[in-house]
């Protein structure tokens, strides 16, 4: 098929240099991702416009509905995305990928 | 807090106004639009009330108005719109203004009608000039066909001109001559020959140019006829069937000289009446231009006026006073405001004694006023198409305000398609001031009042468009993806790994056409995208079946939120309104029996999210048999969700099956209690009277006090009125009613919140298929030809995108968010049979002439 000569040892493509793979290590961990970052960055972000915003809006007639607005924005947004992220902690299952995929995730994003 | 939350407090005040004062009285209120006047005279006919005369009055100058305006635009000289509106006109200027108007109307009626006398005339002498040259022709012509006159001695050229040597053969000849419509000359020259039996002899010319019908106005093409008969009779015929097709017939001149002389005459009477027509014209063109400089802001006063005195209809005539008495509900914060435009009004009308108000404590049920301002308005306007809120009633449109853009973009999240939504909705926000925006009409008007709504669903959409990573159905790698497709091969791995698990190595991988990675390899799955979706799950053949458990739960999650917000809500009504037994007996047994049921079916799904993982993944439980098991004690029972469970469902199904009977019975046993315990308690329910002050002396010792006391009065006024019938089998009733319908509606509102799975998966399989099928095709292409074949499939996808994507699931979307919010969530506290205030303004009255207003 399309990709049977690309095997890593005959590459001869320029975008997929092989790359030695030291034995014991799983595979590149550039793309490690932790959990309390984000969590700590999102509850942070959110926070300061929900709990902290308030006390920053000037007064006028309008305050009360502004205040409302971002409470309302930072409790719904903050929501949405901590659903997001915990859906996707601990995967029962994984994607499914078709064998040309396999191929080129392995050899663009790795 | 913003008046946004609740409604704002109304009192019912009387208005006393002084005889003189009461027009400008009324004129500074409607300027200002505060205050809403009740119909004192409910039961008087419009004929009947006191100033239908002056209605009326009204209404005629209304009509020399209109006809003015229809002239001058039929004239073509344009309306001035004045920007500011001029107050309504002081009695004094009233009759003056009629008698100009009436004077300029008779005038203006009676120049057009000469101006079209005039123009009638003009045509007929045109007519016959070239009728006459015409004709003059025919005789020419005839000249040659010598054949047709044989009987006759031949003439000389001269006397053929001269007829009256026909005489001389003892018959008369008589011509007819004229001009008919281009239709009908076959009709006419046919009925001719039946009828004269061809003793007439008919010529006819086509006239060149094209002549107005001074009847219909058009311009239409005419013919020349002459025909020459032998006798009377033949004559008269020939004479009725002109009539008879509406001919214009003009004497035909028997000599030469006769010819030259009418021809001469009538080329200096045309030239005449050419200059008095310009001049006439001219005249009238004056005239209007005149008129339109004040048509408009004439209309606008006449249109102030004759709304001051349909109010004026409404109030009721003290006659020992001599003043007008006026009902009208007033919001608390405007009183002030209120009493300075009556000061006003009385000192602009120098009356001696000025009106003042009184205000009157009541226990009916005032109109219910939120203020809102151009951005609050949609939203606001959403909650009142559903209802308008109960006097004082939590406003659930304060929340509407981010929760229903919020709840629109989950079912619509599209990065793209949200950024151009967003786009065009800060586009008409923008141009908010353009004049074609705010007079548009029908669908580019729902667009425009919506236009915030759609700036907050825009914004929102992108944001959920980026969680859901999906921008045009292609999704985005920002952060790098969590899976690593490296670490399922072989070499990666330990002998003992390989042993235990299925890995892959080349050949594998090249002989199946499909693959899954597995999360329970070390080093496949490296931890959770930090902004939303992974996008590898983009290239994955079984999306579908992640993405359908995360939305599913997604939605549910939301939807228990979203409802037990609502109840939450509910406290706060009861709260206000002083009837905290509600609290104990109603909300917090429907807080428990939601929280018990659906909070547990929560947390089950996050504790599943969080306590298993692939490792553990053979026994994971379903939570939706779970779920079910709870209520349904089965004998085996698998292995739980986590240790303890049985126990813990059990407590919680004690609580919600004891909070239900407290639902149902708790406040009607409750105020049963009150009712025999406590004695009258004035329970309100049915519709009460109205207490009045009518002592006179006190009205007239009051002035212009306020009552101070009025408030704590009424409470007490309030508790003297005699106990309405304490129906218990009504309020169990209802009270029944309500709670079927809350624990039943529990289970189908949580249910009906899967919407906002359903109709996200359906946007994103649109935009899934639009992309494969347009979009892909014009991708692949060849270079050479590609480029040119890429415009048109652009071009598809563009337009294919805005009506079916943008458009189509827009609306959807936006109605289910709707639905959603008028059911799910507005049922759970929301009452909803208020009734709105509307103020006497001026600025409510419609800025066209509408011929709708009756005579009153």
């Amino acid at each position: 098929m399309l990709f049977a000569s690309c095997a890593p040892e005959t590459c001869a493509r320029r975008t997929c240099p092989p790359r030695p793979r030291p034995a014991g290590h799983p595979g590149s961990d550039m793309t490690a991702h932790s959990f309390a970052l984000p969590v700590i960055i999102f509850t942070t972000f959110w926070g300061l416009i929900g709990i902290a915003g308030p006390w920053f809006v000037p007064k006028g007639p309008n305050r009360g509905v502004i205040i409302t607005m971002l409470v309302a924005t930072a409790v719904c947004c903050y929501l949405f995305w901590l659903i997001a992220i915990l859906a996707q902690l601990n995967p029962l299952f994984g994607p499914q990928l078709k064998n040309e995929t396999i191929w080129y995730v392995r050899f663009l994003w790795e | 807090m913003g008046s946004l939350f609740r409604s704002e407090p109304m009192c019912l005040a009387q208005l006393f106004l002084q005889a003189g004062t009461a027009y400008e009285c009324l004129s500074a209120l409607g300027e200002r639009g505060l205050v809403q006047f009740r119909d004192l005279n409910q039961n008087v006919s419009s004929f009947q009330r006191k100033f239908v005369g002056e209605v009326k009055r009204c209404e005629e100058l209304e009509r020399i108005l209109v006809y003015l305006v229809q002239e001058i635009t039929k004239a073509d000289i344009p309306l001035p719109q004045g920007e500011v509106s001029p107050p309504a006109p002081p009695l004094k200027q009233v009759l003056e203004m009629q008698e100009q108007l009436q004077k300029l109307e008779v005038e203006l009626r009676e120049v057009t009608k000469n101006k079209e006398k005039l123009r009638k005339n003009l045509l007929e002498l045109i007519e016959y000039t070239h009728m006459l040259r015409v004709t003059r022709s025919f005789v020419k012509r005839n000249v040659e066909f010598e054949p047709t006159y044989e009987e006759f001695p031949s003439l000389e050229n001269e006397c053929l001109l001269d007829y009256s040597c026909m005489q001389r053969l003892g018959a008369k000849l008589g011509f007819v001559s004229g001009l008919i419509q281009q239709g009908k000359a076959d009709a006419f020259e046919k009925m001719l020959w039946r009828v004269c039996k061809g003793y007439t002899i008919v010529t006819y010319a086509e006239l060149d140019e094209s002549l107005e019908d001074p009847e219909t106005g058009e311009i239409i093409k005419w013919y020349v006829f002459l025909i020459s008969f032998w006798g009377e009779q033949i004559g008269q015929k020939v004479k009725k069937i002109c009539d008879c097709y509406h001919c214009h017939v003009y004497p035909y001149p028997s000599t030469a000289e006769e010819r030259k002389e009418i021809q001469e005459g009538l080329s200096t009477r045309i030239q005449d009446l050419y200059t008095v027509l310009h001049k006439t014209e001219d005249y009238l063109r004056q005239v209007l231009c005149k008129a339109a400089e004040s048509v408009s802001s004439r209309a606008v006063q006449v249109r102030k006026m004759k709304a001051i005195y349909h109010t004026l209809n409404m109030c009721s005539f003290d006659v020992t006073n001599k003043c007008l008495i006026a009902e009208v509900w007033c919001p608390e914060a405007d009183l002030h405001e209120l009493r300075w435009a009556l000061e006003e009004g009385s000192r602009e009308s120098g009356a001696p004694m000025p009106s003042f108000l009184n205000i009157v404590p009541t226990k009916e049920t005032p109109p219910t006023l939120i203020r809102t301002n151009r951005f609050t308005e949609g939203f606001q306007s959403i909650v009142d198409a559903y209802g308008v809120g109960s006097y004082r009633e939590v406003n659930p449109a304060l929340f509407t305000i981010i929760t229903f853009p919020f709840l629109f973009a989950v079912m619509f999240g599209d990065f793209g398609h949200g950024f151009v939504m967003f786009l065009f909705a800060l586009l008409l926000v923008l141009n908010e001031d353009h004049p074609r925006l705010t007079q548009s009409q029908e669908i580019m008007r729902m667009f425009f009042n919506g236009r915030y709504i759609l700036l907050l669903m825009g914004l929102f959409s992108v944001y959920t468009g980026l969680i859901y990573n999906d921008c045009f159905s292609k999704s985005v790698n920002l952060f790098g993806s969590g899976w690593n497709v490296s670490a399922m091969y072989s070499p990666g791995h330990t002998v003992e790994e390989r042993g235990r698990m299925a890995l892959w190595n080349d050949s594998i991988v090249r002989h199946s056409r499909v693959l899954q990675l597995d999360p329970s390899v070390p080093g496949v799955f490296q931890g959770p995208y930090p902004f939303g979706i992974d996008p590898i799950w983009n290239l994955a053949t079984n999306r579908l079946t992640f993405l359908n458990s995360f939305k599913m739960k997604m939605s549910v999650i939301l939807g228990i939120i979203h409802m037990t917000f609502g109840v939450i809500l509910g406290i706060f009504n009861h709260l206000h309104f002083r009837k905290k037994f509600n609290i104990y007996l109603v909300s917090v047994p429907e807080l428990l029996f939601l929280l018990c049921i659906f909070g547990y079916l929560l947390f089950m799904i996050v504790y599943k999210w969080l306590a298993y993982s692939a490792t553990t993944s053979r026994e994971a439980p379903s939570i939706l048999i779970d779920f079910i098991n709870m209520f349904l004690f089965p004998t085996s029972q698998a292995s739980g969700l986590y240790p303890g469970q049985e126990y813990v469902q059990r407590v919680l199904l004690a609580i919600t099956t004891l909070s239900v009977p407290v639902l149902f019975l708790g406040k009607p046993l409750f105020l049963l209690w009150l009712h025999h315990g406590r004695g009258c308690f004035g329970v309100s329910r049915s519709g009460y009277t109205l207490v009045r002050r009518d002592s006179e002396e006190e009205v007239s010792l009051l002035g212009n006090q306020d009552i101070e006391e009025g408030n704590s009065q009424a409470e007490a006024g309030c508790r003297e009125v005699t106990c309405e019938e304490f129906n218990f089998g009504e309020i169990l009733m209802t009270q029944a009613i309500h709670s079927i319908e809350y624990c039943l509606g529990c289970i189908s509102n949580t249910a009906s919140y899967l919407r906002l799975w359903a109709l996200s998966l359906a946007h994103a399989q649109l935009s899934d298929v639009l992309w494969a099928m347009v979009m892909h095709v014009g991708l692949r292409v060849d270079t050479t030809f590609g480029v040119l074949l890429l415009f048109l499939v652009v071009a598809v996808f563009a337009v294919l995108t805005i009506f079916i994507l943008l458009v189509m699931e827009g609306l959807s979307a936006f109605l289910h968010a709707i639905r959603l919010h008028w059911v799910e969530f507005q049922n759970k506290f929301y009452v909803g049979a208020g009734t709105k205030f509307v103020p006497f303004s001026f600025s409510l009255l419609s800025s066209k002439f509408s011929c709708d207003d009756g005579v009153v």
